[in-house]
């Protein structure tokens, strides 16, 4: 049931594309044979554990990671022969925490990227820092990881990129940050077309605002769906089985074919679930999922 | 507040937001010709996707419980109100709700009625009253 995990997007409409996207680090294979297909518009989240390969194929995506094989795509750019093009498309948080040179002040560093970035908005940059609380006067060697962070955001949102590729925005900030974090970013998708690629262990606080869901497994992009189909594939089934009993499965495919896998064990659903994307997703992660 | 999303809730957001904003006007939160939040707003104050309330929006317009005014935003329509038939609808969505928990507890519908009459009478006894 592979057909039914990868919905057919076509090439056309993505905004982020890679093919074959392979990559290896010594005997480790970190990217294997990745298809990501990101519509144009789309907030996708791309899930995994760690060291599944999801900053590796984000760093492909901007060329600052040459693949093994397959190449990666931004607008319809390929990244190894235009990376300055596509980067210039693209509002990136990395996974570390390193926002800029360390001597710079906030204040500095802000206006150097007003300064590259033709499509700076100054205004909706004042109001980012504002909402993020961001001292322009300290130093960026002194910020705090969770400052450094809200750094980050402020400089791959303020420009208006076409496409936002956050690898754990939320990533050091305390709770009440991370929610208006990700309030500023329901905010932005409002304001514009935008299509965003996010990386993250907290598959909750960013499901309500996904339509879209990769799974990364050792490398290897196991699912790719968008919500509904998620929403109708992979259920928890209520069944009762041939001694009587009732048991729980959780399986994916469409709900005829599984009732026929399971008709077939002698199993007889009761009732069909959907799942929170969270759980689907999860559910996806763990291979617990026959199809 | 005038939406609430329930994390556990399985439905799809835009169905809570459609549901929510019956309630607010059952409840009498929310009135003929009142503004609804923008679409900005609420989706940032839910965290959710704009296009999600733009859907529920949708939903709530083709019922007639919405309309938009151009340039201006979406308000409830004019006959709208805590009439028969959005009480229905959202009594609707609770029953459902009911339902299905029910099932999941291996009870039947018959017996989740029964129980809900002995509470309720219970209720009348104790000098509760209900709620219409």
């Amino acid at each position: 049931m592979e057909g039914a995990m990868h919905a057919d997007l076509g090439d056309g409409a993505c905004a982020v594309a890679t093919h074959g996207l392979t990559k290896r680090y010594g005997d480790a294979t970190a990217l294997a044979d990745v298809a990501l297909r990101v519509p144009t518009g789309a907030v996708y989240l791309l899930v995994g554990a760690n060291g599944a390969g999801k900053s590796t194929a984000f760093r492909a995506l901007l060329n600052l990671e040459r693949p093994d094989a397959g190449r990666a795509e931004v607008l319809g750019l390929d990244v190894s022969a235009r990376g300055p093009e596509a980067r210039a498309q693209v509002g990136y948080v990395p996974d570390r925490h390193d926002a800029g040179p360390r001597a710079l002040t906030c204040g500095e560093l802000l206006r150097y990227a007003a300064a590259y970035r033709p499509t700076w908005d100054a205004a909706y940059a004042d109001r980012l820092a504002r909402a993020l609380a961001l001292d322009p006067a300290k130093r960026v060697g002194a910020l705090s990881k969770g400052n450094a962070r809200r750094l980050q955001l402020l400089l791959a949102l303020a420009h208006r990129p076409p496409v936002l590729l956050l690898d754990e925005p939320t990533d050091g900030l305390d709770p009440l940050v991370r929610r208006a974090v990700l309030a500023l970013l329901a905010e932005h998708l409002a304001d514009g077309p935008t299509t965003v690629l996010i990386a993250t262990h907290h598959v909750a606080e960013v499901e309500s605002l996904a339509d879209h869901v990769g799974v990364l497994r050792g490398g290897r992009l196991v699912a790719q769906l968008d919500r509904d189909a998620l929403h109708r594939t992979v259920r928890r089934y209520r069944v009762r089985l041939a001694d009587g009993r009732e048991a729980q499965r959780t399986m994916r495919g469409e709900a005829r074919d599984v009732a026929a896998v399971l008709a077939a064990e002698g199993a007889e659903v009761r009732e069909a679930a959907p799942l929170r994307l969270e759980d689907g997703a999860l559910a996806l992660l763990q291979e617990e999922v026959p199809a | 507040m005038l939406v609430t999303l329930d994390p556990r809730d399985e439905r799809p957001l835009y169905l809570q937001i459609v549901e929510q904003v019956r309630r607010a006007l059952v409840v009498g939160s929310l009135r003929a010709e009142d503004p609804l939040p923008s679409v900005r707003e609420l989706a940032a104050e839910l965290v959710v996707n704009p296009r999600t309330v733009l859907q529920a929006y949708r939903a709530l317009e083709e019922e007639g419980v919405v309309y938009v005014r151009r340039g201006q935003g979406t308000f409830v329509a004019p006959a709208v109100g805590g009439d028969d038939a959005g009480r229905r609808a959202l009594a609707r969505g609770v029953a459902e709700r009911a339902l299905l928990d029910a099932r999941r507890n291996g009870l039947g519908a018959a017996e989740l009625v029964a129980m809900i009459r002995e509470l309720a009478a219970g209720e009348d006894d104790d000098g509760g009253r209900d709620a219409r």
